[in-house]
């Protein structure tokens, strides 16, 4: 009986309207979004290729992830050009920085057309599947022929679950595809994996939010009454809860603002090349500033983590932020891995910097140095720091949204 | 009879359920969002008076002129307007370090997210069924019969409509204003009370745009469940899609040469290179003095130097011309590689201003671009402010090169061997930064584009409206 009603709630979507709108809501978003990050990442990719480092040269740098171009996340900052010279570390940044406007939106990659536009795209398929049928009375004619209530919102969830992620999938899949075909972008088959996991994800986020349409539906008498309700709680979900929490986060962890920890690396660096110039003993002043900028990224990274913490804590009120860090994690985008390549990079710059100041206090040139090897963290890692967490929040909110519209169905009266 | 429309167009919407809603949603997260932004910006004011009390104190122990251009940096305080609106000042910094990823992952919420973000949906779910709801319910039948003109039922229809938008926006912006008033650390100046006038001029009209978008979809359709699904669509490209894509659209059709590698060049050019022209000059210019004053060609000790400069007018001659030539080969070096570099920046700069200017164009179709562009130049948040801030800190540069030129200039009068960028100096007197906002001229100019576009969409879209309607099917 689920079976029946799920495909009959699949051949009316499909006849419907919305439908029609819902898929060229897709079909246009995630094919446009695929091919503009495709064309981001072959951009990055023909840059990095102009900046790689000669063999030799004291350069971290990371290639362009492919997975960025589904989740951008921080790729920009994790893909900058970290320079080992005396005075530690110098940071170049790429294109994204020249150009003021990309500060100003998101970046729209396939995380963020799932994150809030396929988010609204669920509740439209959720918002009006019991007080419409009520409208119309089609719901009293179901109930009459003895079904139970339980099945007859299983086999709608069912129903539009499917007629939402089988167009969606399909697209996705077939942009992938696409993408596959471009010999210069590279998935590995661990990079497959991810992005499977990635659509996973993006799948039980959705879900979640058709459960949620179909439990304001149950609460609300008037299919015009549920949607307003639903777009206010997307808004909420979406952008107010995470965008407030982490400025919120900021108000109990304080973190030093970049500028002043810029500001003190200067402070260090000028006073100890001043104080080096009266005593000569150069080497030990640059080895100082290495240990003492040390000192202050381990003091930052501590508060930062703290702060970071908060902030998602806060932010898992709402799924989208779970989605958000759990997805950009998982492609390898994430805060995590921008944090740990930062380490990696501080951990560098301690092997080479004493034979670095070395080297330029007996006037060598072209000193060859080891490279810069990094490899991203295993998905273990990846879960056991937070993703696991995200993607079990997110089946528990998928659970809570369906047995509470249960539980609203049940009582819901259907004159 | 306008009236009569009007009063009952407000009278339907403040009654219903979602007029309700809009308004405590609204007040709730405006409020909320002053409130911490206000403590974020105390927060910040705080660190910023710590930080140069810091500068200060380094200034006093170790002040030299060799270096101290990169701890005396030009850098942008908090501003009050902060405590509302936003802007770029999320500090990001990809190009240092420790850069704050937070931002780049959640963007801040400020009053300029809520206008273009929630209130633009409230426009929508006001009025997407101006037309076809009342089509639905039988009432415009009614209205039609009674000889009312459809120009004036579908003008009446846009003025209530946005006039009882107003309502919970005001209310709400004065929410806000109030908590900036009452907290005793924001204090606002007279301009920031004007520009924060006009930034809600500019939202009357960005809510007017949805408004009418609503109104226009509401009466092309026949039934208010399909015209919300095209109201959706068409919200999700114009307010969440257009504005996104246009940056990176822009990059593929003004393409801009790699930053880093130039940033790489650069610095090599007037770093090493510098160098090694440097000393290849300075030995040459040497050389032609030591012609001239054979007397140099004695290596003699520090002091020995020293004494000799003060009781030998022929050899204080002589040690002065070296030094010049010692001087001029540096400053040659220097001059000579940074207009290499300058070509390489100039270069980069110009192409990546051109990008900068395509992606403001293109983003400039969708109404939540020109309304953000608008808020944040007014509210001294925005580009219009990165241009400002440039401008000063180049004044303050130049004010700082006079004054350590005199500086070096006193130094060398007492001191004709002293080594004059790394001995300490007292620098209590020198020209310190001071930013100062733009005045409300510059700004209200800066604004004028995109409020002329919001202003062009809603007589467009009104005209659009007006026809749709008269063309529409009332049975």
């Amino acid at each position: 009986m689920t079976w029946t009603i799920a495909r009959k709630e699949i051949a009316s979507n499909l006849l419907s309207y919305k439908f029609f709108i819902v898929l060229l809501l897709i079909v246009l978003l995630v094919a446009t979004s695929l091919f503009i990050m495709h064309k981001n990442y072959k951009q990055r990719m023909a840059d990095y290729q102009t900046i790689r480092p000669k063999p030799g040269e004291p350069i971290a740098l990371v290639a362009p992830n492919p997975l960025s171009i589904f989740a951008k996340g921080l790729e920009d900052a994790i893909t900058r050009s970290f320079e080992i010279d005396l005075t530690g570390v110098t940071v170049r940044a790429g294109q994204a920085s020249g150009n003021v406007i990309y500060s100003f939106f998101p970046a729209p990659d396939f995380l963020y057309v799932v994150r809030v536009v396929l988010s609204l795209v669920a509740l439209l398929f959720g918002f009006d599947q019991v007080s419409r049928e009520r409208e119309q009375g089609t719901l009293k004619l179901l109930l009459g022929s003895s079904v139970s209530r339980a099945k007859v919102l299983a086999g709608k969830w069912i129903g539009n679950f499917l007629s939402l992620s089988v167009p969606f999938l399909l697209v996705t899949l077939l942009g992938a595809a696409v993408l596959f075909l471009d010999p210069d972008v590279h998935f590995s088959s661990g990079r497959l994996g991810r992005l499977g996991l990635i659509l996973a994800l993006s799948l039980l986020y959705l879900g979640f939010f058709l459960s949620l349409g179909m439990l304001v539906s149950a609460l609300t008498r008037r299919a015009a009454t549920s949607i307003i309700v639903l777009l206010f709680i997307w808004a909420l979900f979406v952008f107010i809860i995470p965008n407030l929490g982490t400025l919120a986060a900021r108000q109990f962890v304080s973190v030093p603002s970049v500028r002043a920890l810029s500001e003190k690396r200067q402070q260090t660096w000028t006073r100890e090349v001043v104080v080096s110039i009266k005593d000569g003993a150069w080497g030990d002043h640059f080895r100082a500033i290495s240990s003492e900028n040390d000192k202050l990224d381990n003091d930052y990274r501590l508060r930062f983590e703290r702060l970071v913490r908060l902030s998602r804590d806060i932010n898992r009120i709402s799924p989208a932020a779970s989605l958000l860090d759990a997805a950009s994690e998982v492609a390898g985008t994430g805060i995590g891995e921008e944090s740990r390549i930062k380490g990696e990079v501080v951990r560098y710059k301690d092997s080479i910097i004493d034979k670095l100041i070395a080297d330029q206090g007996s006037g060598k040139r072209d000193v060859q140095y080891p490279a810069f090897t990094y490899a991203p963290r295993p998905l273990a890692e990846i879960f056991a720091g937070g993703a696991l967490f995200d993607t079990a929040w997110l089946v528990f909110f998928n659970i809570l949204s369906f047995t509470l519209a249960y539980v609203a169905f049940v009582r819901y009266d259907v004159r | 009879m306008m009236k009569t429309l009007i009063a009952k167009e407000i009278r339907t919407n403040i009654l219903s359920f979602r007029f309700l809603a809009s308004f405590v949603i609204l007040f709730v997260v405006v409020a909320v969002t002053a409130l911490v932004l206000a403590g974020d910006y105390t927060k910040k004011l705080d660190e910023y008076s710590q930080r140069q009390a810091e500068i200060d104190s380094y200034l006093r122990s170790y002040a030299h002129f060799n270096r101290i251009q990169n701890v005396l940096q030009a850098t942008q305080p908090p501003i009050p307007f902060q405590a509302l609106v936003r802007g770029l000042t999320a500090d990001v910094n990809m190009g240092e370090f420790d850069d704050d990823p937070l931002p780049v992952m959640f963007p801040l919420i400020d009053l300029t997210f809520i206008v273009t973000i929630l209130v633009s949906l409230i426009a929508l779910i006001l009025s997407y069924d101006a037309v076809c709801g009342e089509k639905e319910d039988g009432t415009l039948k009614l209205m039609l019969a009674n000889g009312l003109a459809r120009s004036k039922i579908i003008l009446a229809k846009f003025a209530g409509g946005v006039l009882t938008l107003l309502g919970p926006f005001l209310v709400s912006v004065a929410a806000g204003m109030l908590i900036i008033l009452l907290h005793p650390r924001v204090n606002w100046s007279g301009a920031d009370w004007g520009a924060l006038g006009l930034i809600v001029v500019g939202a009357v009209l960005y809510i007017s745009v949805f408004y009418l978008i609503g109104v226009l979809i509401s009466s092309v359709h026949k039934a208010s469940s399909s015209s919300i699904m095209t109201s959706l669509f068409v919200w999700v490209l114009l307010v969440l899609v257009i504005p996104n894509l246009s940056p990176y659209v822009a990059s593929f059709f003004a393409r801009a040469p790699s930053r880093i590698k130039v940033s790489r060049e650069t610095s090599r050019l007037t770093d090493v290179d510098r160098d090694d022209l440097g000393r290849k000059l300075e030995r040459e210019y040497r050389a032609e003095v030591l012609k001239q004053y054979p007397v140099l060609a004695t290596r003699l000790s520090e002091a020995e130097v020293k004494r000799r400069v003060a009781e030998d007018p022929e050899y204080r001659k002589a040690y002065e011309e070296d030094r010049a030539a010692g001087q001029k080969a540096w400053d040659d070096a220097n001059r000579i590689q940074n207009a290499k570099a300058k070509v390489l920046t100039d270069d980069l700069h110009q192409k990546e201003k051109a990008q900068t200017e395509l992606a403001r164009s293109i983003s400039m179709a969708s109404p939540l671009a020109d309304f953000s562009y608008l808020a944040t130049d007014m509210s001294s948040t925005g580009i219009r402010n990165i241009l400002h801030f440039g401008q000063l800190s180049e004044l303050w540069d130049h004010a700082f090169g006079d004054y350590a030129t005199r500086k070096m200039a006193d130094m060398k009068a007492k001191d004709p061997t002293a080594d004059l960028s790394n001995t300490p100096i007292d620098m209590t007197d020198a020209p310190r930064f001071r930013y100062t906002e733009e005045g409300l001229g510059g700004r209200v100019k800066a604004a004028m584009p995109p409020f002329a576009v919001l202003l062009g969409y809603c007589v467009v879209l009104f005209a659009a409206a007006y026809v749709a309607f008269i063309r529409y099917d009332a049975r």
